[in-house]
């Protein structure tokens, strides 16, 4: 289970920094958190597992969504 | 070279990093030993993590919120540069067809809810899983809910107002600042829990600070979330 979910992670770490639109990046950097979030849980740290799901899944998401949005409309682009 | 650049980040990493995987020093176990076997008598939380972050390493955890203050002030500065205020939420056609009905409705029934949780993460952190920083983000997303939940905008709640999450923030700073005086006074050490110096096992310092961090982290962050929504100079 937890070397499934490490090579899971790999994978979406990987996407993250090679999605060609960022914001499919910032869609896989929230699933890595949330799947972080579960392999903490497991390894029984479920602290750290309640800190990643609120702020790697939750606040940076929406922080990321926003500074994107913020971005567009700077530049104009969709 | 703009996939070069990852790749090369990657690699310097597991360079970093291989040296700490192919090292077989064994593990130093004396801390952990001691905080099993002191920890709950020491400080009086259940939840060992916080007995460590409030109860040993306050000092650390002082440093941790005041970092994370000066980070949420620089933020919040520029934000207010950029012309980010309140957000209208409703007044112009697009903001209107941005913010659906079912947004509405689904963020302003889900806000108390989250809010409850955070509170209770806060309050509850020296017993169960949580503490200040989790419920303090747990409490600012209910606060990003209720402002996005209310119909007649951030200002109509008194807890998503601006100037009510101000004084929530630099009050409870000033008393997070405060509290390694108590000690201070009570028994020549900084940072010591004075109810502990007078008799007391139950971990009310370490509550207090969890609420006051909580307070404080969910105040900045909420307060930062809805300045964001409002999407700057156009």
């Amino acid at each position: 289970m937890t070397t499934l979910i490490l090579l899971l992670l790999v994978a979406l770490g990987g996407y993250t920094m090679f999605s060609p639109r960022l914001i499919r990046g910032v869609w896989a950097l929230s699933a890595f958190s949330l799947l972080s979030a579960l392999l903490f849980y497991l390894l029984r740290a479920p602290d750290v597992a309640i800190t990643e799901a609120a702020v790697g899944a939750g606040v940076s998401t929406l922080i990321y969504l926003w500074a994107l949005k913020a971005l567009d409309k700077k530049d104009g682009e969709p | 070279m703009r996939k070069l650049l990852p790749l090369g980040t990657l690699g310097v990493f597991a360079l970093i990093l291989l040296p700490v995987f192919l090292l077989d020093s064994p593990w130093p176990l004396e801390p952990r030993d001691y905080l099993e076997a002191r920890g709950v008598e020491e400080t009086g939380a259940v939840n060992l993590v916080s007995s460590l972050y409030l109860g040993y390493r306050a000092l650390d955890t002082l440093g941790e919120t005041l970092v994370l203050l000066v980070a949420l002030g620089g933020t919040i500065s520029i934000l207010k540069k950029e012309g980010f205020g309140l957000p209208d939420l409703g007044s112009t056609p697009s903001a209107r067809l941005r913010r659906t009905g079912l947004l509405r409705s689904v963020t302003g029934k889900l806000g108390p809810v989250v809010l409850l949780f955070g509170l209770y993460l806060m309050a509850f952190g020296h017993l169960s899983p949580g503490g200040g920083f989790q419920g303090g983000v747990v409490v600012a997303s209910g606060i990003i809910f209720l402002a996005l939940g209310s119909p007649a905008g951030p200002e109509a709640l008194p807890l998503t107002r601006p100037k009510v999450l101000g004084l929530l923030e630099n009050l409870s700073s000033l008393i997070l600042v405060c509290t390694p005086l108590f000690g201070f006074f009570s028994q020549q050490v900084f940072f010591a829990d004075p109810l502990r110096g007078a008799g007391s096992s139950h971990p009310w310092f370490i509550i207090l600070l969890n609420s006051l961090i909580g307070l404080k982290v969910g105040a900045g962050i909420g307060y930062m979330g809805i300045l964001m929504l409002s999407g700057g100079r156009r």
